[in-house]
């Protein structure tokens, strides 16, 4: 089956930041840096049209800036949209004792997790799947119904009671389909 | 007469029936059959008889003539549905061979009996065949297609379909034109052209033995939806180049202005197929908008509007393939939104009937075909198409796949390139092309048509049969069952606006960008018009809830979990809702208590193994929600007698309302002790709750049979379960959830096993 998380690690077109496409990422970084000054601030993410209609836009601009900056130069930029480049079968054979890219698997699913997890606390409290609830599904849906919404999520997930869903049941919810 | 032969046929073998039952059911219903031919002639005589005496008034008069064509029609679905129900009592038969084999054997045999008898087996009509049996079976793949698995392989199936179609149609034409002008080969008369026309006829894979083969052994997803992608969508390519040989073969010569023709004409018959569904697709979705007051006849529209589009497009000579396939996809997000859920079950259930008779019936034909036909057996023609079809498919997938890889991100793996080469099967579309062919213009027609059948019989026999030991021995990756989750809903839709939101950073517009702009404009405009209320207002995520919520009501009602009379309900559940999230945990004592008695009444669920088919409604893993419910239920029956004290909510009698009543009334402690336990959660114990403890114990015991002192998982997390709980199933409580519940009940439906995991995810994608 190919869900979203599958999807998401393998099927990311030509995204892939390699050495060819740098310079394609680089002239992009340009553009959407209209103060000229080699770094970009969150407005000129939000500049960005589709972002803005994006549910998750404004989560994805934070995941550019680390901890109390607002600017990126454009090693951050690459950085962050590192953990999007595919896996490459050469890759794949590498030696396993090399400390794990950016891309592996685990990184991928740990930076989805990250966006669900504001408080840092390696857990996605009920708040905190209700906020990104609220905002993939729009306005015109009660409260109570987002909230049983969540708290059935949740039931499904949680395994060990904490009514949290920590990252290795959040890896388990996601990834009873792939070996 | 038809009974006296039909005694004579099984007595002759009733010695065998002690030992040989199955076989004996065999040959009964071949025995039915034999006597289609034999009694024309008698019944005739007979009528005429009554014509000519009349003496008196006839108090029982014989005229076979008068319903022979809808009794012979009945007599072979009903052969068709008999031998598939004898396969599946022989589980050892049908684990070793396909289905399709043995209805294919079966075919053999009646056809053999037929002409034992003495009179003409009919063929496979190609009018029958295109008109009757295949929109069935096509509708049906398109109509459950996986769309997502579909849509992220498009490039990929489409690369297959229609360049892979091409060179193996001109690889074989070719081939097998320079093998025919061989002098001494008695092949000289096949020119160039017919050559190309046999290759286009047999170059294509088929959908339905594929689906036959495929949907046996499990392969994982990626591997079925390209092999199958790619028999339905080579249609096209088949449709331009049989039309195009055919009409050239008579001229005898192709210009470039032809070619040119036949590119423009692929467009036009692939895209006019798809335009053709995507109308009707659309045109039955508006309809489905209002046929609220007249329930009854919604699954025909789904039925008569891609028939419609199928027929339309053949009219035109499109492809009525990917009319249909598009017409399925295209109305069923919007159908199932505007139908009820009992129209839901029977478009299901009939489209499963359907396509699986007319497959039956198509593997039988063609069984009979092949002893009805004239052959005309020539070995260096039926070697080299069997040979050829084989090195061109390998050569084919071999040679796409390694301009494929450069652009998938999965890459083709030599494993799945192997089963996609080996799964190549053709079947009854390329015999029935055959067949339509003129013999006035192809003299070589019945060698062409024993080509034809001896290559599908190799592919159904020999692939058909060591596909299945090959991925097992290969392990290719199988499909895993899975149970579509809310957890998966969620985030699959979560990482898609992730994702969609990179791909907007980097300023690229890819997959998910698109899928995006297409998923924003059906938001804003199609649901608005296609969709009846608010309903079309309703997020996908909401609207995956709301279906679980609803099967999960429906297994509620059928399981007596909530009480069937919903003055009950609400005083039930409203004194529920007080404990609300601040469940007190249960004492030490208690808990331990509880957890003992669950214990000792809970027996652990078989696990055993299914055999996979696609025309058994219920995936495996939903059976055993099923099962499970059924326990619980009868858990919940002995629970009831034993905990009513700590119950705080009488647990319903399942099944009959009157037994219910009276043991309210017997035992109104059921009311009185909620109020002096207090501290007691009242969900804790209640069977009702589809997330109960027992449940929860259910699967956890037959998840892991190991650990016993798992006891019941009763934590922080019941509150919740509660909660969720009551805000579904309380009427009167605000009115949107009222009109949840009365939806739930007012149309309770079918009994949920139709629900089927895919379904969703299809629906949702």
């Amino acid at each position: 089956m190919f869900t979203g998380v599958y999807n998401f690690i393998y099927f990311l077109i030509s995204l892939t930041v390699s050495h060819s496409q740098i310079t394609r990422l680089y002239s992009r970084f340009t553009s959407l840096d209209k103060g000229e000054n080699g770094t970009l601030c969150r407005e000129d993410f939000q500049r960005i049209p589709e972002l803005a209609i994006n549910p998750l836009g404004d989560r994805i601009i934070n995941t550019f800036f680390p901890e109390g900056e607002d600017q990126v130069n454009f090693r951050g930029f690459m950085r962050t949209l590192a953990h999007f480049r595919p896996i490459d079968d050469h890759e794949k054979n590498k030696d396993p004792n090399v400390s794990e890219p950016l891309n592996s698997r685990n990184n991928k699913l740990l930076f989805a997790f990250r966006l669900y997890d504001l408080d840092k606390d390696d857990k996605i409290s009920r708040d905190e799947l209700l906020q990104v609830l609220r905002m993939m599904v729009g306005v015109n849906i009660s409260d109570d119904q987002l909230g049983s919404i969540a708290d059935r999520t949740i039931q499904e997930a949680d395994q060990d009671g904490d009514s949290c869903i920590s990252f290795t049941e959040f890896i388990k919810v996601n990834f009873y389909t792939s070996p | 007469m038809p009974v006296r032969d039909f005694l004579s046929t099984s007595s002759k073998l009733s010695p065998f029936q002690p030992r040989y039952e199955h076989l004996l059911l065999l040959v009964c219903v071949l025995g039915t059959v034999l006597p289609l031919g034999v009694d024309c002639n008698p019944s005739a005589e007979n009528h005429q008889i009554n014509g000519t005496q009349k003496k008196s008034f006839p108090v029982l008069s014989f005229d076979y003539l008068h319903v022979r064509l809808p009794f012979e029609i009945a007599l072979w679905i009903l052969l068709a549905s008999l031998m598939k129900l004898g396969f599946h009592l022989i589980p050892r038969l049908s684990n070793i061979v396909p289905e399709s084999c043995l209805l294919i054997v079966v075919g053999l045999l009646v056809g053999g009996l037929i002409k034992v008898v003495g009179e003409a087996p009919p063929v496979l009509d190609s009018k029958v065949f295109f008109l009757c049996l295949l929109p069935p079976i096509i509708l049906d793949a398109g109509y459950f297609l996986p769309i997502r698995a579909f849509s992220e392989n498009t490039g990929t199936i489409l690369m297959f379909a229609v360049i892979g179609t091409l060179w193996n149609s001109f690889f074989m034409g070719g081939m097998l034109y320079a093998v025919c002008q061989i002098p001494g080969t008695g092949l000289e008369n096949v020119g160039l052209l017919p050559s190309l026309l046999f290759g286009s006829i047999i170059s294509a894979v088929d959908p339905v033995a594929v689906l036959a083969v495929f949907e046996e052994i499990h392969i994982n997803e990626l591997l079925h939806i390209l092999v199958f992608g790619e028999s339905l969508l080579n249609d096209a390519v088949t449709v331009v180049l049989y039309h195009l040989f055919e009409e050239y073969a008579g001229v005898g010569s192709v210009t470039f202005m032809d070619v040119l023709l036949g590119v423009i004409c692929f467009l036009v018959v692939s895209l006019g197929g798809v335009f053709m569904g995507i109308l009707y697709g659309l045109i039955a979705a508006f309809t489905s908008r209002f046929t609220s007051h007249t329930r009854v006849i919604e699954p025909l529209f789904v039925f008569l509007y891609s028939y419609m589009a199928y027929l339309s497009a053949e009219v035109f000579h499109l492809s009525g393939i990917m009319a249909l396939i598009a017409c399925g996809v295209v109305m069923r997000p919007y159908v199932e939104a505007n139908i009820s859920q009992k129209s839901h079950t029977t478009i299901k259930y009939f489209l499963k009937m359907w396509s699986s008779v007319s497959e039956t019936l198509i593997f039988i034909f063609l069984g009979v075909s092949t002893v009805a036909g004239p052959h005309q057996w020539n070995w260096i023609f039926v070697g080299c198409t069997l040979l050829f079809c084989l090195v061109s498919r390998v050569l084919g997938v071999i040679g796409l796949t390694s301009i494929i890889n450069k652009f998938r991100i999965v890459k083709l793996t030599t494993k799945d390139q192997f089963i996609i080469a080996y799964g190549g099967l053709r079947g009854a579309i390329a015999f029935s092309l055959g067949f339509l062919l003129d013999k006035h213009h192809f003299p070589m027609r019945d060698m062409f048509l024993t080509a034809i059948i001896t290559v599908i019989f190799f592919t159904v026999f020999v692939q058909g049969m060591t596909i299945r030991p090959l991925v097992e021995l290969l392990a290719v990756k199988k499909k895993q069952e899975t149970k579509r989750s809310i957890n998966e809903e969620i985030h699959t839709q979560f990482l898609d606006h992730l994702l969609t939101g990179i791909e907007d950073v980097c300023g690229h517009y890819g997959h998910h960008h698109w899928k995006d702009k297409l998923s924003r404009f059906n938001k804003k405009y199609i649901k608005k018009c296609l969709i009846a209320g608010e309903r079309s207002k309703e997020p996908q995520l909401i609207a995956f809830y709301h279906k679980m919520e609803m099967k999960q009501a429906i297994e509620l009602v059928e399981s007596g979990g909530i009480p069937k009379i919903p003055s009950a309900v609400s005083t039930v559940s409203m004194q529920n809702i007080k404990p609300k999230r601040a469940l007190p945990q249960l004492s030490k004592g208690k808990e331990e208590e509880i957890r003992n008695i669950l214990r000792s009444n809970l027996q652990r669920t078989r696990q055993r193994l299914r055999s996979y088919n696609r025309h058994t409604l219920m995936a495996d893993p939903y059976e055993d929600a099923w099962n499970q419910m059924l326990i619980r239920r009868q858990k919940a029956r002995q629970l009831e007698k034993r905990m009513t004290n700590y119950l705080t909510v009488p647990a319903n009698h399942p099944d009959s309302p009157t037994m219910m009543r009276s043991r309210l009334s017997s035992d109104p402690q059921g009311y009185s002790l909620k109020l002096n336990s207090g501290n007691v959660p009242a969900i804790v114990v209640d069977p009702a709750t589809p997330q109960s403890p027992e449940s929860m114990k259910l699967l956890d015991e037959s998840s892991k049979p190991g650990e016993e002192d798992q006891g019941i998982v009763m934590r922080a997390k019941l509150p919740e379960s509660s909660r969720t709980d009551d805000n579904v199933f309380t009427p009167g409580e605000d009115s949107p959830k009222e009109q949840r519940l009365i939806r739930c009940l007012s149309d309770p439906g079918p009994p949920p096993e139709e629900e089927k995991d895919d379904e969703y995810q299809a629906f949702l994608n």
